[in-house]
């Protein structure tokens, strides 16, 4: 019996102290979230824009997606400070980095990955040399094209981009 | 090119096998040949020429293989003369056919001559369809055939050069007319230069008459009868009666035996010609239909050219509508893209550490080259300069300020990423008229802006604009000296790789042929994908791209002199033209090739494309046939002195 109670007071103690470590939750620190969320691929990104609202919320910001814009393509993440801030404000002005992956990045690197895999290797593996290839100025010379297609009130949609998004084929 | 082969009837010898060129010397009743696909050991020597054409014959044995087509030829002569009876041969044809592969000329010569001892019998009145696929059933009408049974004689020469091997005769009449059959014989009485689909126009003859002249041979039975007869001396042009089995052999065949009757002013010819390739368009599918049907078409244009301009034609040559066919052209592959992006990085270079910079572009249309510069200038590392934008283009015909709005919208793109942007606009309906002083001087609102100090640099950017100068002489001369003028830092021009310049009509039909048929595959390649929602619009700047393409090809077929602007040059010739002028090439870099493999990369069906560096310019093509050519120019040093 004394067993037993000494078994239910370190049951209690574990609570407690799982309580307390319970405490710590992810939600409360937006910044270390927004560093996290930011190592993900577009596509798992927008899936946890799809978690709850704090989620929605971080998945919008452009920074957020700027890591991963910068992460997937190459030449992007060795500019400079300088460079990178003068890099942001034109992506701004072409429409965010958010935009920019949706309508280039994730696209290209979707057809790139796809022609890679289908010579056999996998996603992951794909996916990397699928970043290999791309670079920052390539996908920034489309969207301003698609962004200047958009202007000035267009009488077609713009179609610029319409070659990445054709489905590829996964027979 | 699949041959397919079927045999049919109950009289019908045993499947395929493979033909080697020793096997067939006997002289045997029925004789099959399969299809000799897939007999490697065939392939090594074989001749290219014909191989390209789907034949198989090995150099070794042309000498042989052409004897043997004359002897064909003589045979074929006397059993169309020896054949009277139509009626008891009709059964036979009926319940047995045989048919052979052409594509092993030796073999099948040898099974011709070995089986050519009497009439083949007609083939039963097929469907009056032109054309189907399977060629053994065609039959075609030949209700037109008196007009062009005409005497003018065009012959060619040459017995033993592979080219002639497809110069067909029709069939004399009389031969027609006893065994139904169609033979082809040296007539100088009705000589000309068809491809064998065509003969059947010329005849009226009964509805057994087909164009599978190979089928019926090789319904012959019996013994070999090799014979001296009355045939007439050949006159040095071998007769060779194939079986193609392959509709597009023979439209290509048909397209160019129509094009050598246009050169030789053979209208009546050529028009009926150019009929009879429409109906075997219809039964290819694919680019090739279109091509053949666009080549038909700017033929028929040429050929009864001498008609005013209706209306329609005058309004479907406003600049409105070649714009916006250009714009899909843009869209649906990449050869603009290619030529926008490696002439941006080529000027982006010349550009680096200039704080002032002048671009003329000579063919503004949309300003599709533009953003993307733009973009680069303002993520250049010391910061963007200010850009100064001039461009050229023709007369709207609405009096609408196209080359404004453009302007304008390049403005806003301009402001919002942050570099300092001026743009002019010139309207001229050709380049010629323009003058280096027009496009140097600056607005007057623009003085007290410029720090005369700094020197701006100036770039020129030519994307396929500079071949229509070659439709007046001096022209061109006359812009190259303009652009000296201007002291650019960079040239940048990026033009067809192809010459449809030539000197003679046939010349520049069969390089536009082989060139505009690259193309097509091309675009047919790059844009077939899976069906879904996007697909409607891509088969859509698909369908325009092409109607784009088809213009320039009635132009380069059909037009002559002042019109014919498009005289697309190759880039071996471009720089001649610019070497002579004052220009020396400058290389474009690594960069640019690395963009544009990339960009080639992420098209899909983009294994078909292939970017390729030539001392310094890069090219860009389908397959092994470049396309599109960059380069980029500087002024000599020669020059500036």
């Amino acid at each position: 019996m004394l067993t037993r109670e000494e078994g239910e007071e370190e049951q209690e103690e574990e609570e407690e102290a799982k309580g307390r470590r319970r405490a710590f939750s992810i939600n409360d620190n937006v910044d270390l979230l927004a560093e996290i969320l930011g190592r993900l691929d577009g596509r798992s990104l927008a899936v946890a824009g799809c978690v709850c609202r704090l989620w929605n919320a971080l998945g919008r910001r452009d920074s957020v997606w700027e890591a991963v814009c910068h992460r997937h393509v190459a030449g992007g993440g060795s500019s400079a400070a300088g460079g990178g801030c003068s890099t942001r404000s034109v992506v701004a002005a072409l429409g965010g980095y958010r935009r920019l992956y949706r309508l280039c990045i994730g696209p290209a690197l979707d057809r790139l990955a796809g022609s890679a895999g289908g010579r056999g290797s996998t996603t992951t593996t794909a996916a990397a040399a699928a970043a290999h290839h791309l670079s920052l100025s390539l996908s920034l010379s489309l969207f301003s094209i698609d962004c200047y297609e958009r202007l000035g009130g267009r009488q077609q949609p713009p179609a610029s981009l319409l070659f990445l998004c054709k489905p590829v084929d996964v027979s | 090119m699949k041959r397919e082969h079927q045999e049919t009837g109950a009289g019908g010898g045993g499947g395929y096998h493979v033909a080697t060129a020793g096997d067939m010397t006997g002289a045997k009743g029925k004789m099959t040949a399969g299809p000799s696909m897939g007999t490697e050991d065939d392939d090594c020597g074989v001749d290219e020429l014909l191989a390209a054409l789907g034949y198989k014959v090995r150099s070794s044995e042309m000498a042989d293989v052409a004897q043997k087509l004359e002897q064909l030829e003589v045979a074929m002569a006397s059993t169309a003369a020896a054949a009277s009876d139509d009626a008891s041969v009709l059964p036979q044809i009926a319940s047995d056919t045989v048919h052979y592969d052409p594509s092993d000329l030796a073999t099948w010569l040898d099974s011709m001559l070995s089986e050519l001892n009497a009439p083949p019998p007609p083939l039963p009145p097929p469907p009056p369809v032109a054309a189907s696929v399977h060629h053994h059933h065609h039959r075609f009408d030949v209700s037109t055939a008196s007009a062009v049974s005409e005497p003018p004689a065009i012959t060619t020469v040459a017995p033993l050069r592979p080219s002639d091997a497809y110069d067909f005769k029709p069939v004399p009449a009389p031969a027609i007319a006893s065994g139904g059959r169609v033979v082809y014989g040296l007539d100088p009485q009705s000589e000309m230069i068809v491809s064998p689909r065509d003969q059947k126009r010329k005849r009226t003859c009964s509805p057994s008459s087909s164009s599978s002249r190979g089928a019926e041979a090789g319904r012959a039975r019996g013994s070999r009868t090799e014979g001296a007869s009355s045939a007439k001396p050949a006159a040095a042009v071998p007769v060779v009666v194939v079986d193609t089995q392959e509709t597009g052999i023979r439209l290509v065949h048909a397209l160019m035996a129509c094009a050598e009757a246009v050169q030789q002013e053979n209208l009546k010819a050529a028009d009926a010609l150019v009929k009879h390739i429409s109906v075997l368009a219809a039964s290819q599918d694919g680019p090739m239909r279109k091509v053949a049907g666009y080549f038909a078409a700017a033929i028929a244009r040429r050929i009864y050219r001498r008609r005013p301009l209706s209306q329609v034609d005058r309004a479907l040559d406003s600049p409105a509508l070649d714009d916006l066919l250009h714009g899909h052209f843009y869209e649906s592959c990449p050869y603009l893209k290619f030529a926008h992006f490696t002439a941006n990085q080529a000027i982006l270079e010349a550009f680096s550490s200039c704080r002032r910079v002048h671009v003329i572009d000579f063919g503004m249309r949309q300003g599709l080259q533009w953003p993307a510069l733009l973009q680069a200038l303002a993520l250049r590392p010391e910061g963007p300069p200010s850009l100064r934008l001039t461009g050229i283009g023709p007369p709207q015909s609405d009096h609408s300020d196209a080359l404004q709005q453009v302007g304008w919208k390049l403005a806003m793109l301009a402001k919002s990423i942050g570099v300092d942007f001026r743009y002019r606009g010139f309207v001229a309906s050709s380049l010629a008229d323009l003058e280096s002083r027009m496009l140097l001087e600056r607005d007057g609102n623009e003085g007290d802006r410029d720090d005369e100090g700094e020197e701006e640099a100036v770039a020129v950017n030519s994307v396929m604009e500079l071949h229509r100068l070659l439709a007046r002489t001096g022209a061109l001369e006359k812009v190259l000296r303009m652009v000296l003028a201007v002291r650019p830092r960079i040239v940048t021009v990026v033009e067809e790789e192809a010459n449809h310049n030539g000197g003679t009509f046939l010349d520049r039909f069969t390089e536009a042929l082989h060139y505009y048929s690259s193309m097509f595959d091309s675009l047919e390649g790059s844009g077939g994908q899976a069906a879904e929602a996007g697909e409607e619009e891509q088969q859509q700047h698909r369908a325009m791209a092409e109607a784009y393409l088809g213009r320039q090809i009635c132009n380069v077929v059909a037009c002559e002199g002042a019109e014919r602007t498009e005289r697309h040059e190759t880039l071996g010739q471009w720089r001649g033209r610019m070497a002579r002028a004052g220009f020396e090439p400058a290389h474009l870099g690594s960069n640019a090739f690395k963009q544009a493999s990339m960009l080639l990369a992420l098209y899909a069906g983009g294994d078909g494309f292939r970017v390729e560096e030539t001392d310094g310019c890069l090219t860009l093509g389908w397959h092994t046939r470049p396309l599109i050519a960059t380069s980029a120019w500087r002024v000599s040093a020669a020059a500036t002195r």
